[in-house]
């Protein structure tokens, strides 16, 4: 001790001391006693990460239980939640995985401020992977999970029956079916994974994981089981399915290639039962692969689709609009038929063009006198544009409204346009124009501004096969459990009777007969092993070489499938969509018969493993 | 023999073993992750290692006599020196800042010396001139002497340490009589100055400011730290999480949490009570120093002794409200409990100081 005041002063640091030690106590029982459960629930935050299970997708199978569709695990790239990435970082993520800059840095800035995982692309290829891991150092903040993923198990088949699936965007979760759903959700987008979606996602199930700093799980901590959607089964039949879109794509190839049509890449083609609406095919060209579009779609596979000016995505079955062209005469016969405008044996003279308007046949040949039989069969024209004027353009409309024209058929398939059905007052309106006796004419064969698509066209044929009942078109036949059961049969439109005499169904059907017998427009499909009947129509194209329509049912008595095929500037349909509705029907009578004799040789056979 | 066992301060020996073998459970509960994957903890064998020869080295020093240090001072003064000028140009860099040097195996950080040698230094100088020291003028010497040291560390860039030098050239002033209107204009002018001392701050420097004020400001950047330890220190409540059960720092949202944050794993694992048992140890460390100070035979063992006990207490402060979110973060290390070789040889070293100094002390008490 040497002077007071340092004695003093020493007295005084001790206070201060003390002093500070009672600051640092009240602020750590501030932190620890009265924030201490707020604190403690930071903590778990921290630790506990919440993951989605993602539920399996249900299953989509055929009449027959082929599987169209399922899910299997596959590798999944996501970004961690409340990581920064840099533009580097982004610019090196969408270059080895193809993705497109901008996706992904906004991903990536979505990712930064969520508590939820971000996937960035689902199913990656070994390639992918591997390219990943060698980055990986450079790429801290992902993370690589087994997640069931959507497959198409047939690529293109089917695919605008199926549809895809893909990440809900943005507009989805503010509006519509979706609206609501947590971000990152993989939904239906388009076709039945579309309409049927809340069957077939299931739901997610949730698990609450340990993990430290890096996102690495330490432990898992409580969770909830997944449960899977429901599985579809569909009226499609895969095999004719296959069949149909083989024989499409050869026909349009050797179209192309013979030089008769350059430009046949679009088409559309679908099969239905006349006696139930069950959809057994269906058809667009040109088409798309489902599993590109899984877990996000790389940009030079949405190049490809984009830029083919041929809408690979769209589906024509139900949105391609057209003129009906010849097949309308079902229509304009039905009529004329059925107003008795015209008995079957009246006969009229075809001199090459009509009487009061210089207006003829296709190929400028004159038939003659014929009967409502001849003209059906050899689709002449001027026969029809006088049942067209005796009729009258009213009745021709009211007509193919009785056939479902100008409204959709109620397919549960997304979008599906209504068609037109055009008369005086639609031609006003678009080209404020008055009507004349030549949009009469163009009416009554199909080639006026009434457009119809090819699923119209479909089921006004099935209602004659059917003897005069609609039975509109539809694709599901059940929703199915894991195990099969039915969980639930889904309601659809009812069949209702078609308002046509069953007199003139029977004269339309007989003329249908006559098309493909000798002497027909479609004379050659009389080498069938069965009787069909069917219809040539050729729609008339300003912007391009005509398209070609070819409808049919089979067999001519008591048909159980009708098919409908248009080939978008094919030229003729006898030799555009002609050939590919002859091969079907081919395969598929010959298949019936080889079946109906297997049926009945097999008592016999059980008989013979008695004895 | 038996003059050294009656003339101990006993108490601040047991301090010091209590805190340094709290240090040790820390330490292997915060490391506990990489001992795992290495199968041996490296951490705690390093900082055992160089407890027991820092055990020998205080031992040492209790065999001389303190006052030889003051004869040693301005040739301590000069190697301070040439220390941090060999970090400048030799050191080399973590976390943004120059401040360890490599000599063979052993890597050490020359400002942690530097803190223990300007004590010495500074009671010498402040010794010699003791009698002189009326007017504010009079310290100027002192304060120039402190200055060469400052800019050195400051350069490095090593705010803390800068601090650190401050704090203890403070104690020793107002041990000296330095008058409480000389700090209220100092107060003044350094609050009037701020702006340009704002000027020269590193960018990471003013980042740590501003978070400071505000640590949501950037919650995964430079306010990560500090969040993420009043969450671990805050969730221990009352009895703590247990030993090695910390989630914060187990689990690693708890960044560098064996050296400088590891408050907050004893915050964490032990809870308040733990945390206030620490705090009572380092109490009674500093009213052992002041006890020391107020006994010491002459004038150089009170400054001495006033200095350590400064240095200790503002290390205390420092360390322990940043990990709680009451002080910027500085690279301040806890004493005798942080991770860290040339810090505990360092604070070992002075707690030897002031077991000499009261080995030759007269009888009062506070």
């Amino acid at each position: 001790m040497f002077t007071h005041t340092a004695a003093d002063r020493l007295k005084k640091m001790l206070a201060v001391a003390l002093a500070v030690f009672v600051v640092l106590g009240i602020r750590l029982a501030w932190l620890q006693l009265y924030k201490g459960m707020y604190y403690g629930r930071q903590a778990d935050g921290n630790r506990m990460r919440n993951a989605v299970i993602m539920a399996p997708r249900g299953r989509i199978m055929d009449i027959h239980g082929t599987v169209l569709a399922d899910s299997s695990p596959g590798y999944v790239l996501s970004l961690q939640a409340g990581h920064a990435f840099s533009d580097q970082e982004t610019e090196l993520l969408a270059r080895l995985l193809g993705l497109r800059k901008e996706d992904v840095r906004e991903k990536a800035d979505r990712a930064a401020n969520t508590y939820e995982q971000i996937v960035i692309k689902g199913e990656l290829t070994p390639q992918e992977i591997t390219s990943l891991e060698e980055h990986m150092k450079e790429l801290p903040g992902l993370s690589l999970d087994l997640q069931p993923m959507r497959h198409y198990l047939y690529k293109e088949t089917a695919a605008h029956v199926l549809g895809y699936v893909g990440e809900v965007s943005e507009t989805q979760l503010k509006q519509g079916k979706y609206k609501g759903l947590p971000p990152g959700s993989i939904v239906g987008k388009e076709g039945l994974e579309f309409v049927y979606d809340d069957v077939l996602r299931g739901k997610n199930g949730r698990k609450t994981e340990e993990v430290d700093v890096r996102g690495k799980v330490i432990r898992d901590l409580a969770g909830q089981a997944p449960v899977s959607g429901k599985g579809l089964v569909l009226t499609l039949d895969f095999g004719l399915q296959q069949e149909l879109e083989q024989i499409m794509d050869k026909q349009l190839a050797a179209l192309r290639s013979s030089g008769i049509a350059p430009n046949a890449y679009a088409a559309a083609a679908v099969a239905m039962d006349p006696n139930t609406g069950a959809v057994r095919a269906l058809v667009s060209r040109p088409g798309f692969d489902p599993n590109w579009f899984v877990g996000g779609i790389s940009s030079a596979h949405w190049k490809l689709i984009n830029e083919n000016r041929f809408h690979p995505l769209t589906n024509k079955v139900i949105n391609g609009e057209y003129p009906a062209g010849s097949t309308f005469k079902v229509v304009t016969g039905s009529a004329a038929l059925d107003q008795h405008k015209v008995t079957p044996e009246e006969l009229i003279f075809d001199s090459g063009k009509h009487w009061l308007a210089d207006m003829g046949n296709a190929g400028g040949e004159a038939l003659g006198w014929i009967n409502f039989q001849t003209a059906f069969a050899m689709s002449d024209n001027v026969y029809f544009y006088e049942m067209g004027r005796r009729a009258g353009i009213e009745n021709l409309n009211a007509y193919a409204e009785r056939y479902g024209f100008g409204k959709p058929t109620g397919i549960e398939l997304p979008g599906e346009s209504a068609g037109l059905i055009a008369g005086p007052a639609a031609k006003k309106k678009v080209f404020a124009e008055e009507w004349t006796l030549g949009d009469t004419f163009n009416a009554a064969i199909g080639q006026g501004l009434t457009l119809v698509t090819p699923v119209q066209i479909c089921q006004m044929l099935a209602a004659v096969a059917a003897d005069g009942v609609i039975h509109p078109p539809y694709l599901v036949e059940k929703v199915v459990n894991a195990d099969g059961s039915v969980y639930q049969v889904p309601e659809r439109p009812k069949s209702r009777k078609l308002e046509v005499a069953p007199e003139t169904l029977r004269l339309i059907q007989k003329g249908l007969k006559g098309v493909t017998q000798p002497g027909g427009t479609g004379a050659w499909f009389a080498n069938l092993p069965v009787p069909v009947a069917g219809k040539t129509g050729t729609a008339e194209n300003p912007h391009g070489q005509d398209h070609g329509w070819f409808i049919a049912y089979a067999p001519a008595e008591k048909p159980d499938l009708v098919i409908a095929c248009i080939v978008e500037q094919g030229s003729y349909g006898a030799t555009a969509a002609g050939p590919v509705v002859y091969d079907v029907l081919q395969s598929y009578l010959t298949q019936r018969i080889k079946n109906e004799t297997k049926k009945a040789d097999e008592p016999i056979k059980k008989r013979d493993s008695l004895q | 023999m038996r003059h050294f066992i009656r003339n101990s301060d006993w108490i601040l020996i047991l301090t010091v073993i209590l805190l340094t073998g709290i240090g040790m459970v820390l330490i292997a509960s915060a490391t506990h992750g990489d001992a795992l994957v290495a199968g041996t903890n490296r951490f705690v064998k390093r900082q055992g290692i160089f407890l027991a020869v820092n055990v020998m080295m205080a031992a040492g020093i209790l065999m001389l006599d303190y006052h030889s240090l003051k004869r040693i001072a301005w040739p301590l003064y000069g190697i301070t020196v040439l220390l941090l000028l060999g970090v400048m140009f030799f050191g080399h860099a973590s976390l943004g800042a120059q401040r360890w040097i490599q000599i063979g195996p052993v890597t050490f950080q020359p400002s942690e010396f530097s803190k223990a040698f300007m004590i010495v230094c500074l009671a010498a100088f402040l010794d010699d001139r003791s009698d002189y020291l009326d007017q504010w003028k009079d310290y100027l010497p002192a304060c120039l002497f402190m200055l060469v040291p400052f800019i050195l560390v400051l350069r490095q860039p090593d705010l803390g340490t800068a601090l650190v030098f401050a704090a203890i050239t403070f104690s020793m002033f107002w041990i000296c009589g330095f008058k409480m209107k000389w700090i209220a204009a100092l107060a003044g002018a350094f609050f009037c100055a701020a702006p340009l001392l704002w000027q020269f701050l590193h960018e990471y420097q003013r980042n740590r400011i501003r978070v400071f004020l505000d640590p949501e400001l950037d919650p995964f950047g430079a306010g990560y730290h500090v969040i993420q330890s009043k969450i671990a220190i805050g969730s221990g409540m009352l009895w703590g999480k247990g030993w090695m059960q910390g989630t914060q720092s187990q689990l690693d949202f708890l960044p560098e949490n064996h050296t400088d944050f590891i408050f907050a794993v004893a915050g964490e694992e032990f809870g308040f009570a733990g945390a206030v048992v620490i705090l009572l140890l380092y109490m009674l460390l500093i009213w052992r120093g002041l006890t020391i100070a107020l006994n010491a035979e002459d004038r150089f063992g009170t400054l001495l002794a006033s200095g350590i006990t400064g240095m200790y207490l503002f290390h205390v402060l420092v360390n322990v409200g940043m990990t709680i979110g009451i002080m910027p973060v500085t690279g301040v290390p806890l004493p005798f409990l942080s991770y860290g070789v040339s810090s505990l040889t360092t604070n070992m070293l002075l707690a030897a100081v002031l077991q000499n100094i009261n080995l030759r002390h007269t009888r009062l008490q506070f």
